[in-house]
């Protein structure tokens, strides 16, 4: 199973920082995904730095493996301070281990309690409750839960289930019970939605029930989405021996998913290999990239470096629905969950010449960049192999 | 007459940057002023540059058989004429 996983958030009106903290990892090797979203106390910088200390520390108790997340959450239930002002907690979350078979551990403190759906129901598990040994009022939700294809899981802020608190309509703001039917309606909407757009959607309708559209707290919405995953695979640059191009080409007709070329010379090997023919685009170039070419069977084309150079940009920067090139691979990128890359390791000279008006990036460098932004930014499975 | 001149603008990296570019209004001149006697198409990549690399002559393009290096505008269009004119 996949998982597919985001967070959309929100910051309170007239603020400049985020009071909410959302950090999460994939284990490639492990199969395994650790997720925490953690609430600080407050709003703006302060609350920004209370949520990110507690859930990047979180993050690494649990990536060590030292500990279980258990107590990991409880060294920091018990450690967290009290607002002298408020006597209320510094911050309050929750965080996710999760395999690719779908057993999850969660723990809880303080944040409103996840929701999990499941065929468009929602589930009520059962948890543990660890009472806080320093502090009274604080008490740990754990659960352990065994998740199928097709589950979400919801993990919001209490900006979302206090949204529109003391407005016109919902005097006690949208509180759990409106946040089901918001998330039901939508997935009876849509049920495929992906987890970037349906994180995106509850934030923006929490945003939409504010008194003048104002966030009166930060607002943040994670998403998981237990699924099929989406295969994509990259072919770029001749390989170093050219025995075995037949080999690769081969090895490229053969995988089951989406695929791409960028690079010329690619794009010829595979047309000489496979005697597929390429066409190109009625234009010569779109936005100072060279226009894209098309092949039976290969759902993009494209010229190598120049093109994942500016790939790798609008992904830095979050640059969307750009038509060129780039933009293409962009989306083909984001529209995969797994994504692989084949790598030739040959150099073309020319590439290195001094007198060229710009400087070319040496093919690895780029796609080990991309390969960086992908998982980190974009929570994407990534695999390179080199030939 | 014969078959279609065709000419083959490469948009391979070295090509593009060196100017390939530019060549741009090759698609939209080229019919205009010659009709449908020539075809101009872009090309994912010649292969020249990697083995001509010493002498850096990008951008190519190929005019039926022909290899025109630094290829500008000017030179596309002088090819074109004196193969029509052998014709």
């Amino acid at each position: 199973m996949f998982i597919d996983i985001d967070c959309n958030q929100m910051k309170k009106y007239n603020q400049n920082a985020y009071g909410d903290y959302f950090v999460s990892k994939r284990y490639p090797d492990e199969a395994r995904l650790i997720a925490v979203l953690s609430d600080g106390l407050g709003s703006g910088i302060k609350a920004n730095i209370l949520s990110c200390m507690t859930a990047t520390m979180l993050l690494q108790f649990i990536e060590n493996q030292q500990i279980p997340i258990r107590k990991a959450a409880e060294i920091i239930m018990n450690s967290l301070p009290v607002c002298k002002v408020r006597r209320i907690s510094y911050s309050t979350f929750s965080a996710i281990d999760v395999n690719d078979d779908g057993y999850a551990k969660i723990v809880e403190e303080g944040n409103p309690q996840f929701l999990w759906i499941r065929d468009n129901e929602i589930m009520e598990p059962q948890f543990e409750t660890i009472q806080s040994k320093t502090f009274k009022n604080r008490k740990l939700k754990i659960y352990r839960i065994q998740l199928k294809l097709g589950d979400r899981l919801i993990f919001c802020s209490d900006g979302i289930t206090q949204a529109g608190l003391g407005g016109g309509r919902l005097k006690l703001g949208l509180r759990r019970e409106g946040l089901i039917v918001l998330a039901k309606d939508k997935l009876a909407e849509n049920p495929d939605i992906s987890s970037s757009e349906f994180s995106q959607y509850l934030v923006n309708q929490a945003r939409n029930i504010e008194t003048d559209r104002k966030p009166k707290d930060d607002i943040s919405a994670c998403v998981l989405y237990f699924r099929e995953p989406r295969e994509a695979l990259i072919f770029t640059g001749p390989p170093y021996h050219q025995q075995k191009d037949r080999e690769y080409a081969e090895m490229f007709a053969n995988f089951k998913g989406k695929k791409a070329i960028a690079g010329g010379t690619t794009a010829n090997l595979i047309s000489r290999e496979l005697n597929r023919p390429i066409t190109m685009d009625t234009t010569i170039s779109i936005g100072k990239l060279p226009a894209c070419s098309y092949m039976e069977g290969v759902d993009l084309v494209t010229e190598g470096i120049l093109t994942l150079t500016k790939t790798l940009e609008y992904l830095e920067n979050g640059t969307q629905d750009i038509d060129n090139a780039a933009g293409k691979l962009v989306k083909f990128l984001l529209d995969s969950d797994c994504i692989n890359f084949m790598v030739g390791a040959k150099l073309n000279q020319a590439h290195y010449d001094p007198a060229l008006p710009i400087e070319i990036e040496i093919r690895k460098n780029i796609i080990k960049k991309i390969s960086n932004v992908l998982q980190d930014k974009y929570f994407k499975k990534v695999t390179i192999q080199y030939m | 007459m014969s078959e279609k001149i065709s000419v083959k603008v490469c948009l391979g990296t070295t090509c593009f940057v060196m100017g390939s570019a530019n060549l741009q209004e090759l698609i939209e001149t080229v019919p205009a002023k010659y009709g449908d006697k020539v075809e101009v198409s872009g090309v994912p990549c010649l292969g020249l540059c990697s083995i001509d690399w010493e002498f850096s002559k990008a951008p190519y393009v190929k005019v039926d058989d022909e290899v025109i290096k630094e290829a500008t505008v000017e030179k596309v269009l002088k090819a074109i004429d004196e193969k029509l004119a052998a014709k």
